[in-house]
């Protein structure tokens, strides 16, 4: 079970990172949510065998938060978002797409490096897993810096969101059961708010084409 | 068997299989789009009817006579070491991951050279699309290489096989996974075929690798089919090795290595009809949008070394 | 008491979200602020001689400097309500009371949150009330439906939450290093005093990794340079009262965090780390606000650049963290609570009665509203840092205790920067205030007027006497000293 268990988790830790990173290739906005959503599966994945592992209800719990949450209602929620502006591609990126991935790479390596000191605190099979989440985040900062489409934005805001939660259970099985709580619920907000608003941006500049937005500077 | 003896074996195997290969490739794409297609053997034929007309030689001729040679030495040198039917070849003490990507390197830079040396527009185009893309799979290609190399402990290509063989269950790791992805596309590049290159066109705008080759004719030009056939069949066969280890003889013994160059074909002729079915299914790309492919082979495979050292 | 002080916005935004807006909703909103001042007044007399009060099975965790914050929010969040009357005033249609319903109750929302990050025994669930209150004010810094004010909510809604992401990594660092203290893993903890007792043996690398993140994360709603662009744009487009509330109050309290922090992290670390972290991003926020509020021509925009200088003023303070540098610190946030929300109140009044707050179409106030333009006149000789308005001591007292601390270089690049913010703000008000005019007819009501004057008044007074804080800010210095 034990070997089993760290395949699991070894495979589902990569596929979050692969799906980030794949994320940066794709200019679909409709990809992006459905990679959101594959990102979702995976974290849960993760987290359901840690929970398993450790017999732990907590954990357990916030599995099935993550599955419901992260794989379900935000992506569905994105998903109706894009589904409005049918064929919405992100243009061009402010970096185009072959130095953004370049970038990633060398934002993994520099995941690595910086995430050796939680291996060396506690020397486990799955810290060794963490800096896949600590590049996850960095991916995501990527995604989110350079695009120009709001929702591709959103993606990438969540992205950081699924690579700390990633970071969580791989380095502590979760943070205490009522910040995870408040947290999910922040990032169910979060989403709700941002789709509210993308809404009113529709109604009153026809479009959510960030580019738009310049009125405010000094 | 001596490992001389079984590096001339791969090398003959690399050339009568590379050509062999090219042919089953035409041959799968032309049945997946209903047509019955070219006989497996129409490109044997064809290099053994141009080897013996006469070649006519533009401009830059010395150039031009002796790329083919380069391309058929450094790539029969490659086949001769690195392990694909077994790993005791004559240089298999030496058949480090970096020397093959060199040889392979030297190859590519001879075709881009030959390309230039006649100055007519489509040479030079062909050769600055093909080192430009060559700056992005080179990499990827020596990444991938490494990622493979990293859980292995060793950069000698003999020892990752045996080791391999060795412990199976490490193919199904996502190192594992993620370098084979990546050493795909590598592979597709490299080997000019779809998505990235057409290698059935002759439409100017878009192709690169046929853009260099334009300028060559008769000996030359059979010896150059030759040259880029063996590539492809050194680049088949040793992505096969990697990705599917088993069956690679371990000792020098005959029956081991026959069974060895049996699975070996086998091996390719999966992975080429794997290849020419992506073929038929993708449009080429955009020229632009080439390299983000190969940016995303070379995250893959930076990915891969990551997973292999966290995921210990 | 402190469960009461968190329940009394709770309420009233349930309240808020039935009532039909009027002179009911108004009184409403302002009750419930007022319950919160009352409530933080009594936890500062509980606790100003050191006691800790907890409730909520220990969720909650109140000493002097929750306290203190208490008090702030309480006092902001009475001066910001009673100038929303004339917004939850009776309106024409059913949009508009939607829209009313909606601004009332989420104000009581944001500071309900702000009042569950200063009470949080945990540091995630501190963290979780922060996010909370950027998702609660999106909507009100967008409140006016203009193209600019949603561009506004929307890079701050995105930038905000970015940020503050990056303390949540911090923080689930922090949690690791605790779980490998020493302790056990099931001693891990993101307890506020629990982590500070371990902290003496919290992996340093780890800790300093995490300290980082969080105070980075942190920093983005404090609104300390390089993370600061969402902050001129959210603060000049929001409706006053709301600007009052996030610039008086919201980003003290995430300063709040970031002081709560760096209690753990001078012991796990030592000084040094976390001061020189802060004195970095104090001296670019200082250097960024000064040279764009030089520039500057809007009047929001300026009193949103000047927050940042002050922020910037406040983590040098912190940076140098002697009980008497958090003391002063502390006096600058309550005094900068009073003197910001009077001005963007009266920035308000201004846009209310010049549909404009561009400076330069402005002009001549006194003449023609003698009373806002004296009011205003005052407020930038506050945030200026002018006697007898209490930023005056307290800049005074940070910048001896930095000096005391060994950081006269980091207050004199401080000063320099402060030179240049006075000239600015001098600049604005005397294009604002001076030049020939003719009363206007329309002149400010005096119930409007009243919480600016009184916050003014307030500041002044405990610029000469700090008499009813004293004590307990030297408690709640010796909280985190």
């Amino acid at each position: 079970m034990s070997g089993l268990g760290d395949g699991l988790i070894d495979l589902a830790a990569v596929a979050v990172l692969a799906v980030a990173v794949a994320g940066l290739w794709r200019r679909d906005v409709r990809a992006l949510v459905g990679l959101l959503r594959l990102q979702g599966w995976a974290l849960a994945l993760v987290a359901a065998v840690a929970a398993v592992r450790g017999r732990d209800v907590g954990l357990g719990v916030t599995a099935a938060l993550v599955l419901v949450v992260k794989a379900g209602v935000v992506p569905v929620l994105l998903g109706r978002v894009a589904r409005r502006d049918p064929g919405a591609r992100e243009g061009a990126p402010l970096i185009n797409v072959p130095a953004s991935l370049v970038i990633a790479a060398a934002l993994v390596a520099l995941a690595v490096v910086v995430g050796a000191p939680l291996h060396a605190l506690d020397p486990t099979a799955s810290t060794a897993l963490a800096p896949l989440g600590l590049a996850t985040v960095l991916t995501g900062y990527l995604l989110l810096v350079t695009r120009r489409r709001a929702l591709s934005q959103v993606v990438g805001l969540l992205v950081i969101d699924n690579g700390i939660a990633l970071t969580t259970f791989l380095l502590t099985s979760g943070v205490p059961l009522i910040v995870e709580l408040g947290g999910t619920l922040d990032v169910l907000l979060v989403v709700v708010v941002i789709r509210a608003l993308l809404g009113t941006m529709r109604a009153r500049f026809g479009g959510i084409d960030l580019d738009g937005l310049s009125e405010l500077r000094d | 068997m001596s490992g001389s003896l079984l590096s001339a074996v791969q090398v003959l195997l690399v050339a009568v299989g590379g050509l062999l290969l090219t042919g089953v490739m035409a041959k799968v794409r032309a049945r997946a789009e209903g047509r019955v297609g070219a006989p497996v053997t129409q490109p044997l034929r064809e290099v053994a009817k141009w080897l013996t007309r006469e070649s006519p030689r533009a401009g830059g001729a010395s150039v031009l006579a002796a790329v083919p040679y380069v391309l058929l030495v450094t790539t029969g040198l490659a086949a001769a070491v690195v392990p694909l039917a077994g790993v005791v070849t004559a240089g298999s003490s030496g058949a480090d991951v970096l020397i093959a990507v060199f040889l392979l390197l030297t190859g590519s830079l001879a075709l881009a050279l030959g390309g230039l040396a006649t100055g007519t527009a489509f040479g030079g185009m062909g050769a600055s699309r093909a080192m430009t893309l060559s700056a992005l799979t080179e990499p990827a290609l020596l990444v991938g290489l490494a990622a493979l190399a990293v859980p292995q402990r060793s950069m000698d290509l003999a020892t990752i096989l045996r080791r391999a063989v060795a412990h199976p269950a490490g193919m199904a790791s996502p190192s594992h996974v993620l370098a084979i992805a990546s050493l795909l596309v590598v592979v597709i590049a490299e080997t000019g075929r779809l998505p990235v290159d057409n290698p059935s066109t002759h439409l100017e705008l878009t192709m690169i690798h046929e853009a260099m080759v334009l300028e060559y004719g008769g000996r030359d030009w059979a010896l150059l089919s030759l040259g880029q056939a063996m590539r492809l069949g050194l680049l088949f066969s040793l992505l096969a090795t990697l990705a599917v280890p088993w069956g690679v003889a371990t000792s020098g013994a005959a029956l081991p290595v026959l069974a060895g160059v049996v699975l070996l074909g086998a091996k390719s002729v999966v992975l080429a009809t794997g290849v020419a079915l992506i073929e038929v299914r993708s449009a080429k790309l955009r020229l632009f949008r080439v390299p983000e492919l190969l940016a995303a082979a070379f995250v893959l495979a930076i990915l891969a070394v990551v997973v292999g050292v966290v995921a210990r | 008491m402190a469960v009461l002080v968190l329940l009394a916005p709770v309420v009233a935004a349930l309240l808020l979200v039935v009532v039909r807006p009027g002179a009911l909703a108004a009184a409403i909103s302002v009750a419930a602020a007022l319950v919160v001042l009352a409530g933080g007044v009594a936890l500062g007399v509980t606790t100003h001689g050191g006691r800790v009060v907890h409730a909520l099975g220990g969720l909650v965790r109140v000493d002097a400097l929750s306290a203190v914050m208490v008090i702030v929010i309480g006092t902001v969040a009475t001066l910001a309500t009673a100038a929303m009357g004339h917004a939850l005033g009776p309106t024409p249609d059913a949009p508009s009371r939607r829209l009313a319903r909606q601004y009332g109750a989420l104000v009581q929302v944001f500071v309900a949150a702000m009042l569950g990050a200063v009470l949080a025994a945990n540091l995630g669930v501190v963290w979780v009330m922060v996010e909370a209150t950027t998702i609660a004010t999106t909507f009100l810094v967008g409140h006016a439906r203009t193209r600019p004010a949603i561009e506004a909510s929307w890079k701050y809604v995105v930038l905000c939450s970015v940020g503050i992401a990056l303390a949540f990594l911090g923080l689930v660092l922090l949690y690791f290093a605790s779980a490998h203290a020493g302790a056990g893993p099931s001693a891990a903890t993101l307890d506020w005093a629990s982590l500070r007792s371990l902290a003496v043996h919290l992996d340093p690398r780890v800790t300093r990794l995490g300290v980082a993140l969080v105070i980075l994360g942190f920093g983005t709603k404090v609104g300390l340079a390089p993370l600061q662009s969402w902050l001129p744009d959210a603060h000049s487009q929001a409706p006053a009262p709301v600007s009052a509330l996030m610039s008086g109050v919201l980003l003290t309290v995430a300063l709040y965090a970031i002081v709560r922090v760096k209690a753990i992290a001078d012991v796990a670390l030592g000084v040094g780390f976390v001061r020189a972290l802060l004195l970095t991003l104090g001296l670019l926020s200082l250097g960024v606000a000064a040279v764009m509020m030089i520039a500057q021509r809007d009047l929001k925009r300026l009193l949103a650049y000047s927050s940042i200088e002050h922020m910037g003023l406040l983590a040098l303070a912190v940076a140098a963290g002697s009980p008497l540098a958090v003391s002063a610190a502390l006096l600058h946030v309550v005094g900068h609570g009073l003197a910001k929300s009077a001005l963007f109140l009266g920035a308000g009044e201004v846009h209310h009665a010049e549909s404009s707050t561009r400076i330069a179409d402005i002009g001549a106030l006194l003449r023609r509203r003698p009373a806002l333009g004296g009011v205003l006149g005052a407020g930038l000789a506050a945030l200026a840092g002018f006697p007898p308005f209490s930023l005056f001591a307290s800049e005074l007292a940070m910048f001896r205790a930095e000096v005391d601390a060994g950081l006269a270089w980091a207050v004199a690049l401080a000063l320099l920067a402060l030179v240049v913010v006075v000239t600015a703000l001098v600049r604005a008000a005397r294009q604002l205030l001076l030049g020939p005019g003719e009363p206007a007819a329309d002149q400010a009501p005096a119930r409007a007027l009243a919480p600016m004057v009184a916050a003014l008044a307030a500041s002044a007074v405990l610029g000469v006497v700090a008499w009813p804080l004293a004590s307990l800010l030297h408690a709640a210095a010796g909280v985190v000293g």
